[in-house]
C-alpha cells in the first residue's frame, strides 16, 4: 500500500504524465481564447497594444455595462429568458409524463423513445424551419409571427438533453419497483405520480431544465431563420456596433451560466443526488 | 390471514415458458418458501400472485375470491422487494405511512400502527431517517413494516434477503419468520438460497423449468425428494446404486434397506444417499481412497473415490475422522441408523 502511494504521488510514470499533459493540453485550449476574450472585453487598450506588458492596466466593466443598458439587449434578454421558461414548461409537460409511462409501463418501448427523441439533432434546424414553417404558413399564419413560436422548436431542439435527464433520474430511483411497491400499498396512478415519482425526479427536473435554459440562451440558428430578435441575435447585432461590449456580455453570461449550474449541481449534491440522479 | 389456491397456471414470455401447469394451495397463515434456481419461474410465480403479471391460463384465488382479474392495488397484499424499493423522499415512518394513508385511516389510528410497526421491527432510532442515511438490513426492516403496516391479507417477500450480508441476512430472516407467525400473515417467500428456506418455512415448494417438483415441510423435502432434481438441489446428495432383492428391500453401499419403491430381484435402481449418511472404515485394500478431509466444526468432511460408486460425500462427526487422512484406503457403508433410502431413478 506504502509503495502505491509513494509511486502515485511522485506522478512520474509515463501513463500519469501523459495524462497530465493531456489534461494541461485541453485546459490551454479552453483558457487561452477565453483570457484573450476577457482582455478584449474588459481592457480598456486598443487592440493593436494589448501585448503582456500591459497585462493589469486599464481593466474596465464599462463595455459590459453599455451592453446591459442597451435597450435591445434588454429587450432581447427579456424574450429569451420568457422563451427559456416556456421551453422548459414544454418540455417537462411533454416529456415527463411520456418518461414516466414508458419506464413504468411499457419498458419495451423505451430503446425506440431513446432512438426518437435524438432525431431532433438528426434533423438540421434549417430544414426544420423550413419545412415547419411551409406547414404553419398555410394552416396558420399566425402562429408563426409571434416571437414565442419559437417555443415549441426549442422545446424540440433540447429534447434529446431533457428526455436523457428524466430518463437517468427514472433509472436511477428504481422508478419500476417503486411504481410496483406503491401499487402492491393500493395507489392509484396519479397518488404514484404526485406523491412517489415527480417528487424523486425533482433533481433530473431540474437538471432538465438548466440543460434546456443554457440550450435556448445560446440558441441562433432558429431564431436568425425565423427572424426573431433574442438575446442571441440581438447579441450578434450589438457586437457589430460595439465588439468590445458584446464580448465582455458574452463571457458576463457564460460564466453566470456555468456558476448558475454550478450551483444547481452543488444544491442537488447536498441533498444526497449525485450525477446518475441527475443526469449532468 | 387468508387461504391462496393458484391452480393450473400458465404464463409465457414470448417464446420461452415461464410456467408450465403451476399449482400452489397455502393455508391461512403459512409461511410457504418457492426455492428454485435462477430463472425456473419462481418470482413469476409471486408476480401473478401479486397481480403484475397476468397468467395465460389459471387462476388465482384468495379467501375463496377469484383475484385472476385484480390489477395489483386492488388484492390487498403486501409486498417486500429484494432492492428494498423504500421512497427516497419519505422517512422510515413516512414510508411506513404511505400505505396507510392511502387506506385512509384516520390520522390517530396511522400514528399508533406506525408506531407499534416501528416498535416490532426494532427502528426506534431510525424512524426519522431517510433511506439514504440507513444500512440494508435497515432499510429492508422498513421495507418489511411498511408491507405489513397496511394488515395485507397475504405477505410477498421477493428474495427479500439476497442484497444483504450473510450476518445481517440471518438475523433479518428469523426476524421475518418471528413476525410472520406473530401476526399470523399467510406469507409466499421466493428465493434461491435453500438454507433460507428450509430455515424459515413451514412448506417449500422446489421449482424447476416453471414447474413445482414438490412441495413439502423442510425436513421431508430434505429426507424423501421424490425425484432427482429436489434430492440434488436440496443439500448435497449422492447417488449411488441400489440392487433389488427379492424380499422387496433394497442393497445400499452394503446394507438391506427399504426403499421408496418396492424391489424386484434384480432390479437396478439410483438411490440417493445424504453424506451424514454415510460412515467411512478405515481397511487395508478397500475399494475407496480418501481424497480430502475438510474440518467444518461440529462435522468433517471427506471426499472419497471409490471404484465402485465413483466420487462420494461422507460428513462425519468430527471427533470420529480424527485418523482419516488423504490417500487413505477405506471402506463405504450405509450408517446404521438408516433405515429407508429415496430411489431417484433407474440406473438403466
Amino acid at each position: 500500500m506504502d509503495e502505491f502511494v509513494t509511486t502515485a504521488r511522485s506522478g512520474v510514470r509515463p501513463a500519469s504524465l501523459l495524462k497530465w499533459a493531456f489534461l494541461v493540453g485541453i485546459a490551454l485550449y479552453f483558457i487561452v481564447p477565453m483570457a484573450a476574450m476577457a482582455r478584449f472585453g474588459f481592457q480598456s487598450v486598443p487592440t493593436a497594444l494589448l501585448t503582456p506588458d500591459k497585462l493589469f492596466t486599464g481593466w474596465s466593466v464599462s463595455g459590459l455595462w453599455d451592453a446591459m443598458t442597451d435597450p435591445r439587449m434588454l429587450a432581447g434578454m427579456k424574450t429569451s429568458l420568457l422563451l427559456v421558461l416556456f421551453a422548459i414548461l414544454l418540455n417537462l409537460v411533454l416529456l415527463v409524463p411520456l418518461a414516466i409511462v414508458t419506464e413504468v409501463r411499457n419498458p419495451h418501448l423505451r430503446p425506440y423513445l431513446t432512438a426518437l427523441t435524438l432525431l431532433p439533432w438528426v434533423i438540421p434546424p434549417i430544414a426544420l424551419v423550413v419545412g415547419v414553417a411551409a406547414t404553419f404558413r398555410a394552416t396558420v399564419p399566425w402562429f408563426l409571427a409571434s416571437v414565442f413560436s419559437l417555443v415549441p422548436f426549442y422545446a424540440l431542439w433540447a429534447m434529446p438533453f431533457t428526455y436523457r435527464a428524466l430518463d437517468a433520474g427514472l433509472q436511477a430511483i428504481n422508478a419500476r419497483t417503486l411504481y410496483e411497491a406503491s401499487r402492491s400499498m393500493g395507489a392509484s396512478l396519479w397518488t404514484i405520480i404526485f406523491r412517489v415519482l415527480l417528487p424523486n425526479m425533482r433533481a433530473s427536473m431540474v437538471a432538465a431544465s438548466c440543460l434546456t435554459a443554457a440550450m435556448v440562451l445560446g440558441e441562433f440558428a432558429f431564431a436568425s431563420l425565423l427572424l426573431k430578435n433574442t438575446l442571441p441575435t440581438e447579441m450578434v447585432i450589438y457586437q457589430a456596433k460595439n465588439p468590445r461590449g458584446g464580448l465582455a456580455f458574452a463571457i458576463f453570461i457564460m460564466v453566470l451560466t456555468a456558476v448558475g449550474l454550478g450551483l444547481v449541481v452543488r444544491s442537488l449534491r447536498r441533498r444526497g443526488l449525485n450525477i446518475q440522479t441527475t443526469g449532468i | 390471514m387468508a387461504t391462496v389456491d393458484m391452480s393450473g397456471i400458465r404464463k409465457t414470455f414470448g417464446a420461452s415458458v415461464a410456467l408450465e401447469d403451476f399449482s400452489l394451495a397455502i393455508k391461512s397463515g403459512e409461511l410457504v418458501c418457492l426455492l428454485g434456481p435462477s430463472g425456473c419461474g419462481k418470482t413469476t410465480a409471486l408476480r401473478i400472485l401479486a397481480g403484475f403479471e397476468r397468467p395465460d391460463a389459471g387462476s388465482v384465488v384468495v379467501e375463496g375470491r377469484d383475484l385472476s382479474n385484480d390489477p395489483p392495488e386492488k388484492r390487498q397484499f403486501g409486498m417486500v422487494f429484494q432492492d428494498y424499493s423504500l421512497f427516497p423522499n419519505m422517512t422510515a415512518r413516512q414510508n411506513i405511512d404511505f400505505g396507510l394513508k392511502v387506506q385512509k385511516r384516520p390520522s390517530a389510528e396511522r400514528k399508533e400502527i406506525i408506531d407499534r410497526m416501528i416498535a416490532v421491527t426494532a427502528l426506534e432510532p431510525h424512524a426519522d431517517k431517510f433511506p439514504h442515511q440507513m444500512s440494508g438490513g435497515q432499510k429492508q426492516r422498513v421495507a418489511l413494516a411498511r408491507a405489513i403496516a397496511t394488515s395485507p391479507k397475504v405477505l410477498l417477500l421477493d428474495e427479500p434477503l439476497s442484497a444483504l450480508d450473510a450476518k445481517v441476512r440471518e438475523t433479518l430472516r428469523d426476524e421475518i419468520r418471528r413476525l410472520q407467525l406473530e401476526i399470523g400473515v399467510t406469507t409466499v417467500f421466493v428465493t434461491h438460497d435453500q438454507h433460507e428456506a428450509l430455515a424459515i418455512a413451514d412448506r417449500v415448494g422446489v421449482m424447476s423449468a416453471g414447474r413445482l417438483e414438490q412441495l413439502a415441510p423442510p425436513r421431508e423435502l430434505y429426507e424423501h425428494p421424490t425425484n432427482a432434481f429436489v434430492a440434488s438441489f436440496i443439500g448435497t446428495v449422492n447417488r449411488v446404486q441400489a440392487v433389488g432383492a427379492d424380499d422387496g428391500r433394497w442393497r445400499v453401499l452394503g446394507r438391506s434397506v427399504v426403499g421408496s419403491s418396492p424391489s424386484t430381484a434384480g432390479a437396478t435402481n439410483i438411490a440417493a444417499v445424504r453424506p451424514e449418511q454415510i460412515a467411512v472404515d478405515s481397511v487395508e485394500g478397500g475399494a475407496g481412497v480418501v481424497e480430502s478431509v475438510s474440518f467444518l466444526g461440529p462435522m468433517t468432511r471427506v471426499i472419497i473415490d471409490d471404484e465402485s460408486y465413483g466420487r462420494v460425500f461422507a460428513d462425519i462427526i468430527s471427533a470420529d475422522a480424527a485418523g482419516l487422512r488423504p490417500t487413505e484406503r477405506v471402506r463405504l457403508r450405509l450408517r446404521d441408523d438408516v433405515q429407508d433410502v429415496v430411489l431417484i431413478g433407474d440406473a438403466a
